[in-house]
C-alpha cells in the first residue's frame, strides 16, 4: 500500500529526497508550474497594475515577425520538444485532423541520401507499429518530411519512463517483480512476431498514467542511435549496462531472443539494487566488464532480497545465452510464478553449467581434461546409472503420488470414523495401484491437514463425510494441498457407499501423480486472493472481524468492500462482507444491513456456487436471519466441499443449539475443536451447551477454560455471569457483571447482561435506567438470540404509564410479527412473541406462541421462569405443564449426551 | 478527445472562457445545444481535474482509486447533485468546489456502493488530459504528506490557475503560428531571473532587441488580462477579483 499512495509519475510531484534549493523561488514559494515558472509570481502578475492593452494581442501577434517557420512536421504541429538522443529528437505533438496528442520521433543525422535506406527504416518502423499489445507503446504513424528525413509518431506516454522512476521500485521487489514481468510478456509477444528490441533500458521503457509500463522503440533502436558506419564499429546498438555480451561484440548476425532477455535482467538488476549490474568510467569499461566478469550477486549489494529473485536476475544475466531464459516469457512466467509463491524454475548456477562455461571459454584444455576422466569407467558406471536411475524413479514417483486419508466424518452424529476411514484408505490404495505406483495413508487421529500430510510425508490428503439423505447416502470427497488448497472435490448420492472408491480412483490417480497442481490451484484461486492489494484487504478485513467489536466490523465492511472495488469478481470478498455485516446485525439491529448481507451471500454464492467458504458464509448469513433449517444445510454442504474446517463445524454447533438440539451441538463444538489448533476458541459455546443442558458444573469449567486461555476476552466472563443469572444467583452475577463494566464501560454485551440481571431480579427501577439508555442507542435493539430481551419489549413491561405500555408492546409485537413472516420456524422470534403477549396480558396467544418456541427448538426453560415478561401468566396451569414438559426434555438431552464425558 | 477539426472547435471552446462556471454548470442542463454544454464541461473537468485529483489522493486513496474517484466526483458535479448543496449565485467557485469534494469524500458509503455504475461512466480520458498539458507541479512530498485536504486544494487550484492562464496564452500563439515564440520567452512570464541573455535569444528567433521586448511587453500584459478572466470566472463580482489572486498567492506563500 505504501508505494501506492505517491503518485505515479505522470501525476507525481517531487520525491521527498529532493534538493530544495532548485525549486525555491525567490519570493519564497516552492510552488512550480508547467516549464518551471514560480506560481505566485504569476499569480502576482494578475495584481498589477491595469494598463490597457495597446492592441488586439491577436493581431499584435499576426504582426510580429517570429513564425514557427519549421514546427509543423507533415500533418503534426510540434509543440514542444521533450527529449534528445543521440540521432533522433523527440516531441510532444499535435496531429492536426484529428487533434490528438502525440510523441513524434525524428531521426536527425541520418543519411537521407540513400532511397534504400530509408524503404528499410520504414518497413522495419511498420513491422513494430504493428505489434498489437497492452504494455508496447503502440506506433501510429510512420512518414518521412518534406526533407526526406523519416519519423514516426506514436503514443504520448504520459507517465514518462521508467528512467526516472527507478527509485520507487527500490524498496518494492514485488512491484519490480510485477513490471518487469509485464515487460517481458510484451517483449515475449514481439519475439513471436519475429521483432527483438535489441535496445532495452529504462529509457525506453515508458509509464502510463496508471504507472503501466509500455515498452517503446521496438527494432528502432539502431535508428536513433547508430553514428556512422565508422562508429558503428567501435560503439554498439544498445546502451552499455543493459546490452548482452553478444551484442557488444558488435555482430548482429547472432542475436536471439536471449539478447534482449539479458537486458531484462540488467533492468531488474538495477529496480531491485538501485544500479545497474555493471559500473564503470566509461561505455566501453562497461562492455569490458560485462563481457569478461559474471555480474555481482544481487544479494550482496541488497540483502534481504529474496533468493529466488537472485537467481531470476542471474539466469538472465548468464553470459552464454544458452544458459539464460530461452524466452522473454519464459522470464515472465517464472517472475509469475515467484509473485504468486510458487517455485520459480531458476536454479542458481549449478556446477554442470559452471564447467561448461568454462569449458566453453577454454575448449582445448577442457577436452583434454574430459578424455582422461571418461576413458576408465565410461562402461561400468553407464551399468550403475541405470540401475539406480530405476530406483530413483520409482522413489520418487511414490514420494509423488501419496496421499494421506484424513479421518472421514459422519455428519450425522458429527463423529470421526476411524474404520471407515481405514477400511477406505485400504480399497483406495488397492484401486490406485491397479493404475499406477502410489502410497496411501491412513491417519487415524490427525484432523490437522497440514499436520498430517508432514507426518506421513505425503504430497496430498483426502478427506470424506457421509450423512443419510433419503434412503442413500451422501458421500463427499476432498483432494487437498497440504496447504488447504482444493484439487478435487466429489459429492455423490449412492445407496452402496462401497461403490465410491472405484469411481472415483482414475480421476484421483490422475491427479496425485501430476507433478505440477499450480495451474489448476491458481485457476481455482479466488480472484481476491490473486490480486496482492485485494489480498491485503481481505486479510486486514478478516483480522477485524476476530476483535468481535462493532467498530471492528464496520472497518471490516469497509475494507472488504475496499477489495470488491479491485476485484468485483471475488467470491470470497463478496463472502466475507456479507459475513460481517451480518455479524454486525448481531450487535446492532439494522435490517438493511441484514438485507446486504444476505445480498453480498447471494453474489458469492453465484459466483462460487461449490466453495465451502463461500456454503460457510451463506449458513452464517441464514443463521442470523433465524432461517435455521437452510443454515443447517448449508453449513453441512459447507463441510462436504471444503477442507475439514473448526469454523464451518462451530457454524453447525451454533445452529443446531438454537435449534434445540444442544447435545447434538456439543458434538460439533468438540470436532471443531479438533479441527482448530486455536486453544480455548470453543469453551464458551461447550459452555453454554452445557448450561442449556442443565449441567451447570461442566458449563462452569467450560467457561473457567475460556477465561484462563483468553481472559482479555469477555465472552467467558459474561457467560458465567450469564449461568449465575439463571441459576437466580443475582448477586454473584450482578457483582461479576459489575467488574466487568467497570473493566470496559462500552462492552455491550456487558451492558445487556447487567440489565437482564437487574430485570429478572426485579430490581426494576436500575433495570429501567439500563434499558432506556440501551434503547436510545440501538431503538430495535436487544433480542435478537439466545433469549435476548428486546430493549423496548422491556421497557413496556417496567413502565408504569398503561398507555405507554400498550403503545410499546404492540410495536414490539409488530416488529416481531414481521420478524416471523421471514422466519417461521425461529424459536426465538416465538418466545419472544411470547413473552410481549404475556406481557399484554393476551394469556392464549402467549400460550400458544410459547408452546411452538418449543417445538420449534426453545430450551430455556430458566429463562422461562425468570423473566418478568411471563409474570401475567406464571400462574396459569398451562403455564406451568408447558413448563415442567419442558424441563423433561431438557433433562433427556441431558441423558443422551452422556457420550461426550465417556469418550 | 477533439473530434471535430480545429478552429470551429477553438471558438466554441472560448465562448466560455469569460463564464462564470456556475452559471456554465446551471445552463449545462438546461441549454438548447447539448453539443456545446457537453463541450464546456469537458472544459471544466480538463481544467481543474488536478486539485481535485490531489485532494483525493491526500484522503489517503491508491491512485486508481483516486482516479476512479475523480471521475464520479465530476459526473456528480455534472449531473448538479454536488452543486446544488450550495448557492451557485454567492461565493466562490473554489471554496463551492472544495466544499462540494468534501461532501462527496465524506460520504464514502456513497462512494463505496458506486463501484457498480462507475465502469460505464468512464467520464475523464486521463492520458489525453495529461497530454494535454503534461508539464507538472513541482511541490515536495515532504510539503504534502503535512498540508490538510483543503490546504492541498487550495495549493493546487492556485497553480492550475495559474496554469491555466498559461495554457491559454500558449493556444493563443499557437493558432497565430506562434508557439515557438511562446515557447521561448514564456519562461520572462513571471519575472524571475533567466539564463538567456535578449541577444542570444534575438539571435536564435531572428528579430530585433526591440522588437523581441514589446513582443514580451505585450505577452506579459495579456497574460495578465487572461488571468484576471479565469480568476473572474471563479468569483461572483469582478470586485473580488484582486482578493482572490491574493487569497492564492498567500496560500502558495505559507507553502514553506
Amino acid at each position: 500500500m505504501n508505494d501506492e499512495q505517491s503518485f505515479p509519475p505522470g501525476l507525481s510531484d517531487l520525491p521527498l529526497g529532493s534538493d530544495q534549493h532548485d525549486l525555491r523561488c525567490r519570493c519564497g514559494s516552492l510552488v512550480r508550474v508547467a516549464s518551471g515558472l514560480c506560481a505566485s509570481c504569476l499569480l502576482r502578475r494578475g495584481l498589477e497594475s491595469s494598463e490597457a492593452a495597446s492592441e488586439d494581442f491577436d493581431a499584435f501577434l499576426a504582426s510580429v515577425d517570429v513564425p514557427d517557420r519549421d514546427w509543423r512536421l507533415g500533418q503534426y504541429r510540434i509543440l514542444e520538444e521533450i527529449g534528445r538522443g543521440g540521432m533522433g529528437v523527440i516531441y510532444r505533438a499535435r496531429h492536426i485532423p484529428s487533434q490528438r496528442v502525440v510523441a513524434l520521433k525524428r531521426v536527425l543525422n541520418y543519411h537521407g541520401d540513400s532511397q534504400e535506406t530509408l524503404v528499410r527504416f520504414q518497413r522495419e518502423a511498420r513491422a513494430a507499429a504493428s505489434l498489437d499489445h497492452p504494455n508496447i507503446l503502440p506506433i501510429y504513424d510512420v512518414g518521412a518530411t518534406e526533407d526526406r528525413l523519416p519519423f514516426f509518431t506514436m503514443k504520448f506516454a504520459t507517465g514518462g519512463s521508467l528512467l526516472g522512476a527507478t527509485k520507487a521500485f527500490r524498496d518494492s521487489p514485488r512491484r519490480a517483480a510485477k513490471l518487469i514481468s509485464s515487460v517481458a510478456f510484451a517483449v515475449g509477444h514481439a519475439h513471436e512476431q519475429g521483432i527483438l528490441h535489441r535496445d532495452l533500458k529504462p529509457g525506453n521503457i515508458l509509464l502510463d498514467a496508471r504507472g503501466e509500463p509500455l515498452v517503446s522503440d521496438f527494432g528502432l533502436a539502431k535508428w536513433l542511435e547508430a553514428g556512422s558506419d565508422l562508429t558503428r564499429t567501435l560503439t554498439v546498438f544498445g546502451t552499455p549496462g543493459y546490452i548482452a555480451p553478444e551484442q557488444a561484440d558488435g555482430t548482429t548476425a547472432n542475436l536471439t531472443p536471449a539478447t534482449d532477455v539479458y537486458s531484462l535482467g540488467a533492468i531488474l538488476f538495477e529496480l531491485l539494487a538501485g544500479r545497474p549490474p555493471f559500473l564503470g568510467e566509461h561505455a566501453l569499461a562497461v562492455l569490458r566488464q560485462a563481457a569478461e566478469n559474471d555480474p555481482p550477486k544481487l544479494r550482496s549489494i541488497v540483502p534481504k532480497i529474496s533468493r529466488d529473485l537472485e537467481t531470476i536476475c542471474a539466469r538472465c544475466l548468464q553470459r552464454e545465452p544458452e544458459l539464460r531464459y530461452a524466452s522473454a516469457a519464459a522470464l515472465a512466467e517464472d517472475l509469475e510464478r515467484w509473485l504468486e509463491g510458487r517455485p520459480i524454475t531458476a536454479r542458481p548456477i549449478s556446477i554442470p553449467a559452471r564447467v561448461y562455461r568454462w569449458a566453453r571459454r577454454s575448449p582445448a584444455l577442457a577436452g583434454a581434461l574430459a578424455i582422461c576422466l571418461a576413458g576408465a569407467g565410461v562402461l561400468a558406471g553407464r551399468q550403475v546409472q541405470n540401475w539406480k536411475l530405476q530406483k530413483e524413479v520409482r522413489k520418487s514417483e511414490l514420494a509423488k503420488n501419496s496421499v494421506t486419508i484424513l479421518p472421514f466424518l459422519d455428519l450425522d452424529t458429527a463423529s470421526a470414523q476411524p474404520r471407515w476411514t481405514e477400511n477406505f484408505a485400504k480399497e483406495f490404495g488397492k484401486a490406485l495401484s491397479a493404475i499406477g505406483p502410489a502410497r496411501v495413508e491412513a491417519s487415524a487421529n490427525a484432523t490437522e491437514l497440514k499436520a498430517a500430510t508432514r507426518e506421513f510425508k505425503t504430497r496430498s490428503a483426502l478427506f470424506g463425510t457421509r450423512r443419510q439423505v433419503g434412503n442413500k447416502t451422501r458421500l463427499s470427497i476432498q483432494l487437498l494441498t497440504p496447504d488447504g488448497d482444493l484439487l478435487f472435490q466429489h459429492v455423490v448420492d449412492l445407496s452402496n457407499p462401497a461403490e465410491l472408491t472405484r469411481s472415483v480412483a482414475p480421476a484421483l490417480f490422475q491427479l496425485i501423480s501430476a507433478s505440477d497442481w499450480s495451474a489448476s490451484i491458481a485457476a481455482n484461486r479466488d480472484p481476491g486472493l490473486r490480486n496482492e492489494q485485494a489480498r491485503e484487504f481481505l486479510a486486514a478485513g478478516r483480522e477485524l472481524t476476530f476483535h468481535y467489536r462493532v467498530s471492528d466490523f464496520e472497518r471490516a465492511i469497509h475494507c472488504f468492500e475496499k477489495a470488491l472495488l479491485l476485484e468485483p469478481h471475488s467470491a470470497l470478498g463478496h463472502a466475507y462482507l456479507a459475513s460481517s455485516a451480518a455479524a454486525h446485525t448481531h450487535y446492532l439491529a439494522d435490517p438493511s444491513l441484514l438485507t446486504y448481507a444476505q445480498r453480498e451471500a447471494e453474489e458469492a454464492s453465484r459466483l462460487a456456487p461449490n466453495s465451502g467458504d463461500v456454503l460457510r458464509v451463506l449458513a452464517g448469513v441464514n443463521y442470523q436471519r433465524g432461517l435455521f433449517r437452510a443454515a443447517l444445510e448449508d453449513g453441512l454442504r459447507s463441510v462436504e466441499t471444503g477442507a475439514p474446517d473448526g469454523k464451518s463445524a462451530a457454524l453447525l454447533g451454533m445452529v443446531y443449539e438454537d435449534i434445540g438440539r444442544p447435545d447434538q451441538a456439543l458434538r460439533w463444538f468438540e470436532l471443531a475443536k479438533r479441527f482448530d489448533a486455536r486453544a480455548g476458541e470453543y469453551e464458551c459455546h461447550i459452555g453454554d451447551c452445557w448450561t442449556s443442558l442443565g449441567d451447570d458444573a461442566k458449563a462452569r469449567m467450560a467457561y473457567r477454560r475460556s477465561i484462563d486461555l483468553h481472559p482479555e476476552r469477555s465472552q467467558g466472563w459474561i457467560s458465567t455471569a450469564r449461568l449465575d443469572l439463571l441459576s437466580a444467583d443475582f448477586a454473584s452475577a450482578r457483582s461479576l457483571s459489575r467488574e466487568l463494566r467497570s473493566h470496559d464501560p462500552e462492552d455491550l454485551e456487558g451492558t445487556r447482561l447487567a440489565a437482564q440481571i437487574e430485570f429478572f431480579s426485579r430490581n426494576f427501577d436500575e433495570a429501567q435506567k439500563l434499558y432506556a439508555a440501551l434503547e436510545q442507542k440501538d431503538p430495535d435493539g436487544g433480542g435478537s438470540f439466545y433469549g435476548g430481551i428486546g430493549y423496548k419489549s422491556a421497557l413496556g413491561r417496567l413502565t408504569d404509564n398503561a398507555a405507554r405500555k400498550v403503545i410499546l408492546l404492540q410495536e414490539c409485537l409488530g416488529k416481531e410479527f414481521a420478524q416471523l413472516g421471514l422466519a417461521p420456524d425461529n424459536p426465538d422470534v416465538l418466545y419472544r412473541i411470547s413473552a410481549v403477549e404475556s406481557s399484554l396480558g393476551k394469556t392464549e396467544p402467549a400460550l400458544e406462541h410459547l408452546q411452538s418456541a418449543i417445538k420449534a427448538g426453545w430450551t430455556d426453560y430458566r429463562s422461562l421462569s425468570l423473566d418478568p415478561r411471563f409474570d401475567p401468566i406464571a400462574d396459569n396451569v398451562r403455564f406451568q405443564a408447558i413448563l415442567g414438559k419442558l424441563k423433561l426434555r431438557v433433562e433427556e438431552l441431558s441423558k443422551a449426551t452422556k457420550w461426550v464425558s465417556n469418550e | 478527445m477533439k473530434s471535430e477539426p480545429g478552429d470551429r472547435d477553438t471558438l466554441q471552446r472560448s465562448r466560455f472562457k469569460t463564464t462564470h462556471w456556475t452559471i456554465v454548470l446551471s445552463s449545462a442542463k438546461t441549454s438548447d445545444a447539448p453539443e456545446i454544454a457537453r463541450k464546456a464541461q469537458t472544459e471544466l473537468c480538463r481544467a481543474y481535474w488536478r486539485p481535485v485529483f490531489a485532494t483525493i489522493c491526500r484522503n489517503g486513496h491508491s491512485v486508481a482509486d483516486a482516479q476512479d474517484l475523480t471521475q464520479d466526483f465530476f459526473v456528480m458535479l455534472l449531473n448538479g447533485s454536488l452543486l446544488s448543496l450550495a448557492d451557485p449565485s454567492r461565493g466562490r467557485f473554489r471554496s463551492l468546489l472544495c466544499a462540494a469534494l468534501q461532501n462527496f469524500l465524506s460520504d464514502k458509503r456513497r462512494a463505496a456502493f458506486r463501484k457498480t455504475d462507475r465502469g460505464r461512466m468512464r467520464y475523464v480520458p486521463w492520458d489525453d488530459w495529461i497530454a494535454e498539458a503534461p508539464s507538472q507541479l513541482s511541490i515536495y512530498g515532504r510539503e504534502l504528506q503535512n498540508s490538510s485536504p483543503e490546504r492541498i486544494f487550495d495549493v493546487r487550484w492556485a497553480a492550475t490557475i495559474a496554469e491555466q492562464a498559461l495554457q491559454r496564452l500558449s493556444e493563443e500563439c499557437e493558432r497565430r503560428g506562434r508557439l515557438r515564440m511562446f515557447t521561448a520567452l514564456s519562461k520572462f512570464l513571471s519575472g524571475e531571473r533567466v539564463d538567456t541573455s535578449y541577444p542570444s535569444l534575438s539571435a536564435s528567433l531572428g528579430v530585433s532587441e526591440t522588437t523581441l521586448k514589446r513582443v514580451l511587453h505585450q505577452m506579459r500584459v495579456r497574460y495578465r488580462a487572461i488571468l484576471r478572466e479565469e480568476v473572474a470566472r471563479t468569483v461572483s463580482n469582478p470586485a473580488e477579483i484582486d482578493d482572490e489572486i491574493r487569497y492564492l498567492c498567500a496560500a502558495l506563500a505559507s507553502e514553506q
